[in-house]
């Protein structure tokens, strides 16, 4: 695969090959982030594919892919280095037998064989030859400090340690920053990015993804199933499904030897479906409790009861 | 081919001024890097040209789902100029005029001072002539229509931000509880050769005091509600962990489900579900309720306590006093947002308000967004610890 993109369309034809369907708008990001060096903000709701933009890309250009999750508290002991203390202690109590002076214990505990690297260090150091992917996963849990302090990486790629110098990637590495919105990222760090969200599938699209990352799927069933999931959608639940959802769902029903969605079946693997108790009661009572919308949800060749 | 190409790049300026006059964030650099995309991509898909500009113009997805159709509004126009006739160009102005002065009848010149006269035909391009936002800021909110909530909503996105507020997990430097400090016993034992004599710790830092949100949504206030809770909300490090309440004749929490859904759902939802929705008012009766089944677990001297009302009272006179003494003793402050009070004529004189008013710390208008940033701007002080 080559590893440089020429036009829109290749990415669209390249991306179909790997087996991820996207549509038209997110390949020319993915086009101009590559061109422009410039890494991709993706939002959306959960479960639509964000995480597995990142890991495509990675596949696409034959790299790796480096991935730093988020959280609440995430720092910069976690995401970009932390020097390894126990190690530390241990030396400097063996360094007592020999007679090494100070300054000299210092130099060889602070030497990058007593580094740990996080992700953000690691994205650096492996640019050597091929650019890594970097995927920043769910941003907007990390809080403010550090969205500031990935300015500051993503600006320029070098990272100073002060106690060994400064390390600058040698090739810029493909960055993706994906956020579910639970609150709004800073405008700093949204301007220095290609801002993306993505939306629910189409049906066309749904539809697609099914058959593509699940091979052995019947286009009947593949069909019946992305007309509940559009049907589900159109409801306003507290979590709408999303397309790992459908997924799980239908590899679920496969591995039951289900053909075909009928009343029963879609009752017992709700859990599938919806994430939250309330979720479920609606669906019972708004949905599923009348004859008419049922067999609308299981669409027209279903067989009715 | 030189030539085109600078005409096109002062389009894309134009149409970046455009988007900025309704109220998205547009950096200069973002403009700099949509220009060298259209570098790039080959210009012959119109799709293609407006999906790069999309990816650069647009930061949020309120701006994200606006985009089209400013785009198409903007280069339809583009395409127009050159064939429109000066005169409709004009009786559009005109209309787009009158529209203005029904609005802004009463107070304005400095938003019209800007307007076009006999401004030159291209005005409408840099975004002068009708800035949505600037007027939409002074607008009611009660009186907004359909095409003003957008813009609202953009701007009030906008205005969240001055406000920071943050919760943090991270740590200072302690003295005696917490997690070990590990750089510095390393540093410090260098000292005594590497032997760690002198231990030193971590501790978190201070939180954010707790919001507790308790709006009305009777049927007078229920615009008000829609544009001053995800405002709240909004708020960095306040809306995730407010505890929301809403009542009418009584009081629903909502907390749930605005953490799952946005407020306008989630009211919408509840409209639907509360059977007396959009009643009377009995405030007294609610906050009864609220102290009696929340208070013991929500109301201490780290909780700020938003009420949100017009102070109509159906409810019985006395239990709203007995029920503000309750609440003004048990948390830290009692702030009352009042859409009413925005009027500069506006005396407490309804029964509900007048008795409630020695309870409460801090009395605002909220009917507009530019008292809102007020409100906004207060909350930033008081809700640290």
């Amino acid at each position: 695969m080559s590893s440089h993109f020429e036009s829109i369309d290749q990415v669209v034809n390249e991306l179909a090959d790997s087996s991820y369907i996207a549509d038209r708008a997110l390949a020319t990001v993915l086009f101009l982030a590559h061109r422009l060096e410039k890494p991709i903000f993706l939002e959306g709701e959960p479960g639509v594919g964000k995480t597995e933009v990142g890991i495509v890309i990675a596949r696409l250009f034959d790299t790796e892919l480096i991935r730093l999750q988020c959280y609440e508290g995430l720092d910069s002991s976690t995401a970009l280095y932390e020097w390894n203390y126990p190690k530390q202690l241990l030396h400097i109590r063996l360094e007592e037998q020999g007679k090494r002076e100070r300054n000299k214990i210092e130099e060889i505990i602070y030497s990058p064989e007593f580094l740990i690297k996080r992700p953000l260090l690691e994205a650096i150091l492996r640019s050597e030859e091929k650019a890594p992917v970097l995927l920043i996963d769910e941003i907007d849990r990390s809080d403010e400090e550090f969205e500031a302090f990935l300015l500051e990486v993503l600006s320029d790629f070098q990272i100073t340690i002060p106690e060994i110098g400064t390390i600058k990637a040698k090739k810029k590495p493909i960055v993706v920053v994906t956020s579910n919105r639970t609150r709004d990222v800073h405008d700093a760090l949204k301007r220095r990015c290609l801002y993306h969200w993505i939306e629910y599938p189409s049906f066309e699209k749904e539809y697609k993804i099914i058959t593509v990352r699940l091979p052995g799927i019947e286009s009947r069933f593949a069909k019946q199933v992305t007309r509940f999931m559009q049907k589900v959608r159109s409801v306003d639940f507290l979590k709408k499904p999303g397309i790992s959802e459908t997924l799980d769902w239908t590899r679920a029903l496969m591995t039951m030897q289900r053909d075909y969605l009928d009343e029963d079946v879609v009752i017992e693997t709700l859990g599938c479906i919806f994430k939250y108790q309330e979720d479920i009661k609606r669906f019972k009572e708004e949905i599923w409790a009348d004859q008419e919308t049922r067999a609308e949800y299981l669409g027209i060749d279903a067989p009715v009861k | 081919m030189t030539n085109d190409q600078t005409t096109l790049a002062g389009k894309v300026l134009c149409f970046a001024g455009f988007l900025k006059g309704r109220g998205f964030k547009v950096f200069q650099s973002s403009v700099h890097d949509a220009l060298r995309c259209l570098e790039e991509i080959s210009l012959e898909k119109k799709e293609d040209f407006f999906l790069s500009l999309r990816s650069n113009l647009a930061t949020t997805d309120l701006e994200w789902v606006q985009f089209r159709e400013l785009f198409d509004q903007f280069w339809a126009r583009v395409n127009e100029e050159k064939i429109l006739d000066k005169d409709e160009l004009e009786s559009e102005r005109e209309r787009q005029m009158e529209n203005l002065d029904e609005e802004f009848l009463p107070d304005d010149h400095s938003d019209l001072s800007t307007a076009p006269d006999n401004s030159d035909k291209k005005d409408w391009l840099e975004g002068v002539v009708y800035s949505p936002v600037s007027m939409v800021e002074k607008k009611n909110l009660g009186r907004f229509d359909r095409g003003d909530v957008q813009v609202a909503q953009l701007a009030l996105k906008k205005m969240m931000d001055p406000f920071k507020i943050d919760i943090s997990r991270r740590s200072k430097r302690g003295r005696k509880s917490g997690n070990i400090d590990f750089p510095r016993v390393i540093r410090k034992s260098l000292k005594t050769g590497g032997i760690p004599l002198e231990l030193f710790y971590r501790q978190k830092k201070k939180r954010l005091k707790r919001l507790v949100i308790i709006a009305d949504v009777s049927g007078s206030m229920d615009r008000y509600a829609r544009f001053v809770m995800p405002f709240l909300l909004g708020l960095r490090g306040i809306g995730s962990r407010a505890e929301v309440f809403v009542f009418s004749t009584s009081l629903t929490p909502i907390t749930f489900m605005v953490r799952h859904l946005d407020v306008e759902k989630a009211l919408k939802r509840i409209a639907m579900e509360v059977p007396d929705w959009s009643g009377g008012t009995r405030i007294g009766y609610s906050l009864h309720q609220f102290n009696q089944g929340h208070g013991e677990r929500l109301l201490n001297r780290r909780t700020v306590v938003i009420l949100l009302s017009d102070g109509w009272d159906l409810g019985g006179k006395d239990l709203l006093m007995r029920e503000m003494v309750f609440l003004s003793r048990r948390a830290y402050s009692v702030i009352w947002l009042n859409p009413l009070a925005g009027d500069p004529d506006y005396e407490p004189l309804c029964r509900g308000m007048k008795s409630a008013l020695p309870y409460i710390d801090y009395f605002l208008p909220a009917d507009s967004l530019q008292s809102l940033k007020r409100v906004g701007r207060l909350l930033s002080r008081i809700m640290i610890h």
